[in-house]
């Protein structure tokens, strides 16, 4: 009856926890003060793109990373675990929780290295991406790059057609071959060394965000990019790789099935994202925008003009969640100035994009700046976005 | 020493490439194994009088994949 009665506590469970603690951790910062705590770049947006790395990492980055480098670890830790079950030879009944006790440290360490090494990759990627000039139409080309290269992939995962194969990036032999036969050596240092190298065979999500870090053209935000990603990615490798050195061909099926799905809605979300900062008409926010015109027309209706608006001066409020009006109504053939109005604004919504003009503007978080806008024909339109396509909103010139 | 191609339809993804040119060092005889997740097949060079296509193909299987000769 006391059998489990003074059982020690397993280590995985507190090696689990202290890594979900620490994933929590970094989420309470991130959102804390509205995201002021870490101005990490210069651009606005910095917390809710972090946020989304860590998301994507938890939600899909950790079982796509597992399919393409759980094999890796299973081989460096089936040796070790196989040395365990010969020592405990006829010791049956500690046998289990000794496994269990070795098996959790070298993941924990293979798991750690991979965080470090990401890390510095994503500080090497934001610092190239320094040196490349991003204007809001080659990010919008970046941001289509990267939403085909994440529908091509989910696509891969369905088995579509053979084509989409070439979307999965096959690493160098010698580099595989390397690391395979790294990988059979027993030394502690090991994992440490396996999880750094795992940065030479990332997986497709993996490799998406690469291409985010490097868009961020900042060391720093290319390091915390990767770091909140790698480190959303790590509960789910560690759990799965703990609980089954080797995923059975079924359970990797099944989340190959899940993560095919969450990229490939990922991956229109990009898409969509990009098609918004390149002022495109096409994209779902503004199709559905111009689909909805009566009710968009209604919507910014109720909005009242700012009271100080003088003649000639359009307002349009930019708020932590968006522009307000997203439909503005301006007068068509004549030059007017369009004021951009913050106030304790902290997302991306700051940094302000009217592709058509090739305007780029981060606003300041509380002020007003003013955007001339040369006359339009009536009834064309100009879109407007922030720089990451996720909030946009329109100006509709009409005949006075 | 020969050079054979084996179909290998059930690989998903680049690791299963690489859990399948380990044969290079698990298969006496062999010498060297080129997988490809994108083509699907494998390219192996071994010793004819230490390994046989038969015995190449049980490997594979024991690795969680088919292969056939093409």
């Amino acid at each position: 009856m006391s059998k489990n009665q003074n059982k020690p506590i397993d280590p995985v469970i507190v090696i689990t926890l202290g890594i979900l603690f620490v994933a929590v951790a970094a989420l309470m910062i991130v959102f804390q003060s509205n995201g002021t705590s870490i101005n990490i770049s210069a651009g606005a947006g910095t917390m809710s793109q972090l946020v989304v790395a860590f998301v994507t990492g938890i939600t899909t980055g950790g079982l796509s990373c597992l399919a393409v480098q759980g094999g890796l670890l299973a081989s460096s830790l089936a040796h070790q675990i196989e040395q365990d079950y010969v020592g405990q030879a006829g010791q049956k009944r500690s046998k289990s929780l000794t496994v269990r006790t070795n098996s959790a440290l070298p993941i924990g360490l293979f798991l750690l290295a991979k965080l470090v090494t990401y890390t510095l990759l994503g500080a090497l990627l934001g610092w190239l991406g320094s040196y490349l000039t991003f204007s809001p139409m080659t990010r919008a080309m970046l941001m289509l790059a990267i939403g085909f290269f994440m529908i091509g992939n989910a696509l891969r995962m369905f088995n579509v057609h053979p084509i989409f194969r070439y979307f999965s990036i096959e690493p160098p032999k010698f580099i595989t071959r390397y690391i395979r036969r790294t990988a059979k050596g027993t030394e502690t240092f090991t994992p440490l060394f396996l999880g750094a190298l795992t940065v030479f065979i990332p997986c497709g999500v993996t490799q998406a965000m690469m291409a985010t870090a490097l868009g961020s053209g900042s060391i720093a935000m290319g390091a915390a990019l990767m770091f909140a990603f790698t480190l959303g990615t790590s509960p789910v490798f560690f759990i799965i790789a703990y609980l089954t050195t080797e995923l059975g061909a079924k359970l990797e099926k099944f989340f190959m099935r899940f993560v095919a799905v969450v990229v490939l809605i990922l991956g229109f979300v990009t898409l969509d994202g990009g098609l918004n900062v390149m002022g495109s008409p096409i994209s779902l926010q503004n199709l559905t925008r111009t689909w909805f015109a009566s009710q968009a027309e209604s919507n910014s209706a109720v909005v009242p003009s700012q009271p100080s608006a003088n003649a000639g001066e359009v307002v349009l409020n930019v708020e932590n969640n968006g522009y307000f009006p997203a439909v503005l109504k301006a007068p068509a053939d004549t030059d007017f100035t369009l004021s951009l109005v913050t106030d304790k604004t902290y997302t991306c919504a700051r940094d302000f994009v009217i592709p058509a003009l090739n305007y780029y503007q981060l606003l300041p978080e509380s002020g007003t700046v003013q955007v001339s806008i040369p006359a339009q024909k009536a009834g064309s339109t100009l879109f407007f976005t922030c720089s990451m396509g996720m909030y946009t909103g329109q100006i509709v010139f009409e005949n006075q | 020493m020969i050079k054979k191609t084996f179909k290998i339809p059930d690989m998903s993804c680049t690791n299963c490439a690489m859990k399948i040119e380990s044969l290079e060092d698990d298969l006496e005889g062999v010498k060297e194994v080129n997988a490809s997740y994108h083509k699907l097949e494998m390219v192996i060079e071994y010793d004819e009088s230490l390994v046989n296509e038969e015995q190449i193909i049980a490997a594979v299987k024991k690795k969680g994949y088919t292969a056939t000769p093409s």
